[in-house]
């Protein structure tokens, strides 16, 4: 099975825009979940290049204390975002930590029953945890995080919201039930946030990374070439690409300020 | 007035007495309070998230279970974490009434508190024998998740079943800085915010980190409320001008934010961005400069909100709402109903 490394199923946002100028990353608050393994771990090391201030979520203590160690000035926080119990104690740490959130990457994904099996050979606990992690759990931490998200965007830095989708969302991939159909349903939530939130100014954005070489792709596909599959690193570089794209251009940001400052009355 | 008992932050039947500028009564269902709005109205909520202050634990040297309530800290600052003042109580939870709580242990400086995974040093009394600073070890990223984990939202005993942070942060919740919830930010949800957008009234918020409302101790709950530091974004100066130019309303949600705009005000008049410590107490004879209306929750006379009331208010209106309020049965505390005031015209 193969799939597409070069699809994008989404883009609400961003189109057209050019980033112009410096990059808009760059002292951006972002957080990641998955973050201490692979697509996760490359965006963290890929937003920390460009100058964003990243925090990192991982269910491993250990895991995250290394990420954390290695990845100069990134946060980490232990927590699991399929558990209702850890998405407020995880939001308190994402925007007490970084004094506020401009960008969330919903990062974090479960493969649903590995080896991967067809539907009905799949047990209900593997489909119900792929959906918890792909989709309740994005569910609960954006909606505990759309306060901050729209302060950012009131503010004028900007507010998105990235999804990490999948193909298999949209093609029906025999074994890859519970994960595909988990992935659909946070493409559509991804749309329908998008269309609620467009006049609060956060952005929504739903991209498939394509098929890469990671241990998620690694325990679905045992047997797969990893020579040809893309690296994370770069597909993190055209993520980053794509929420810089939808972030207003720092030049934007300035010039707000200024209008602000010539009116009088505002200090900074 | 009934005491609200249930967590539930926009109930079908939550109730709006509105007094305007005329100084006339009149009640609504508080899902209608848009409907109060005009063109070119500016909202000013306090987006402040709330912090799970509460802290049980031990005082080190007596082996005495306390808990310890987080009551202020001198910024904003993400990386400020580690300066505390806070309150403590002697053993027992929320369940009793603070009235009734015991008195911790003495406590002196140099004390150390074992708050679950948080290990704090008492850095000295300020003015009371339960108010003190502390200083949390650890790095900022340590402390955050030690409060984070271990933390509560600090409750009384009128709500019996325990608080979970869902419960205590509004949906406009962004930085976790207030130590009791903005609660009449609870009014508020997206769709109302679109509403009041369709209503061609506008939004902001300010971040406040709304204190502790009481303490439980007479002595101490004179002193309040304590500073509070808050920071008026660059977005929400310029709406308050915009809204000023126009001939719009500025209508504060919740006392944090009357007295972060005020106090940001206190210069010339203009609201000014930027973090400050408001430590101005609004009251009777306070000309408010920014303020024109306030949606806020019922308060009893004689807390500091019943007073930053009589900024807006006569003492006979005032007197006369809160008759309205008890002999229509309207609920007070957090979770309860709402007043929507227009300050007199002068």
């Amino acid at each position: 099975m193969t799939i597409p490394s070069d699809s994008t199923l989404h883009d609400s946002a961003g189109r057209g825009r050019e980033t112009g100028g410096a990059d808009p990353l760059k002292g951006a608050r972002v957080a990641v979940t998955g973050g201490t393994s692979g697509l996760g771990l490359a965006l963290v090391r890929e937003l920390l290049g460009r100058g964003a201030r990243v925090a990192f979520v991982a269910r491993t203590r250990e895991r995250v204390g290394r990420v954390a160690r290695d990845e100069r000035g990134a946060h980490g926080i232990v927590g699991d975002v399929s558990s209702k119990d850890d998405i407020y104690p995880v939001a308190v740490q994402v925007v007490g930590e970084l004094g506020g959130l401009d960008v969330l990457i919903n990062n974090a994904s479960d493969l649903g029953p590995v080896p991967l099996q067809m539907l009905s050979d799949t047990e209900c606990e593997d489909f119900e945890r792929a959906f918890s992690t792909n989709v309740t759990g994005p569910f609960r931490l954006t909606k505990a995080l759309m306060g901050a998200l729209a302060a950012s965007a009131r503010e004028g830095r900007g507010a998105v919201v990235l999804n990490i989708t999948s193909d298999a969302a949209v093609n029906p991939y025999p074994g890859w039930g519970a994960y595909g159909a988990s992935k659909a349903a946070l493409h559509q939530l991804s749309r329908i946030w998008g269309e609620e939130h467009a006049a609060d100014g956060v952005r929504f954005l739903s991209l498939d990374p394509g098929d890469m070489d990671t241990p998620m792709h690694a325990a679905a596909v045992p047997d797969a070439d990893p020579t040809t599959l893309k690296r994370p690193e770069d597909a993190a570089v055209e993520l980053a690409d794509a929420i810089a794209r939808a972030l207003p251009s720092r030049a934007a940001r300035g010039a707000s300020r200024a209008t602000v400052s010539e009116l009088g009355g505002v200090t900074r | 007035m009934i005491a609200a008992a249930a967590a539930v932050q926009r109930p079908p039947d939550a109730r709006l007495l509105v007094v305007d500028a005329r100084r006339r009564i009149g009640h609504a269902p508080r899902a209608a309070f848009v409907e109060f709005l005009r063109r070119g109205d500016l909202v000013v909520a306090n987006d402040a998230a709330t912090l799970p202050a509460s802290l049980r634990g031990v005082h080190a040297a007596t082996g005495a279970r306390v808990e310890v309530r987080l009551a202020g800290r001198p910024s904003l600052g993400p990386e400020d974490v580690g300066r505390f003042s806070a309150v403590v109580f002697g053993e027992g939870d929320f369940r009793t009434r603070t009235e009734d709580r015991p008195a911790p242990p003495p406590l002196a400086a140099g004390d150390q508190l074992i708050l679950g995974p948080l290990h704090a040093t008492v850095g000295g009394l300020l003015a009371h024998p339960r108010l003190v600073s502390l200083l949390f070890s650890g790095t900022p990223d340590e402390v955050w998740a030690g409060l984070a984990q271990h933390g509560r939202p600090i409750q009384y005993a009128h709500v019996p079943a325990p608080l979970a942070l869902w419960d205590v942060w509004t949906r406009i919740a962004g930085p976790p800085v207030a130590f009791e919830p903005p609660s009449a930010g609870f009014a508020l949800d997206w769709r109302t915010l679109a509403a009041m957008r369709g209503r061609g009234a506008e939004f902001a918020t300010v971040t406040h980190a709304a204190g502790i409302s009481s303490t439980g101790d007479e002595e101490l709950d004179r002193l309040l409320p304590f500073d509070e530091p808050y920071v008026i974004p660059e977005a929400t100066a310029l709406a308050v001008r915009r809204a000023r130019a126009r001939g719009g309303r500025v209508v504060a949600v919740g006392t944090s934010v009357v007295r972060a705009l005020e106090h940001a005000a206190a210069g010339d008049g203009q609201v000014r961005a930027g973090e400050g410590l408001a430590t101005q107490l609004i009251g009777a004879g306070v000309r408010l400069r920014v303020v024109d209306a306030i949606l806020s929750g019922t308060h009893e006379p004689g807390t500091s909100h019943y007073e930053l009331l009589r900024a807006f208010l006569d003492d006979a209106t005032l007197r006369r709402a809160s008759a309205e309020l008890d002999a229509r049965g309207y609920r007070t505390h957090e979770f309860g109903d709402s007043v929507l005031i227009e300050r007199v015209r002068r």
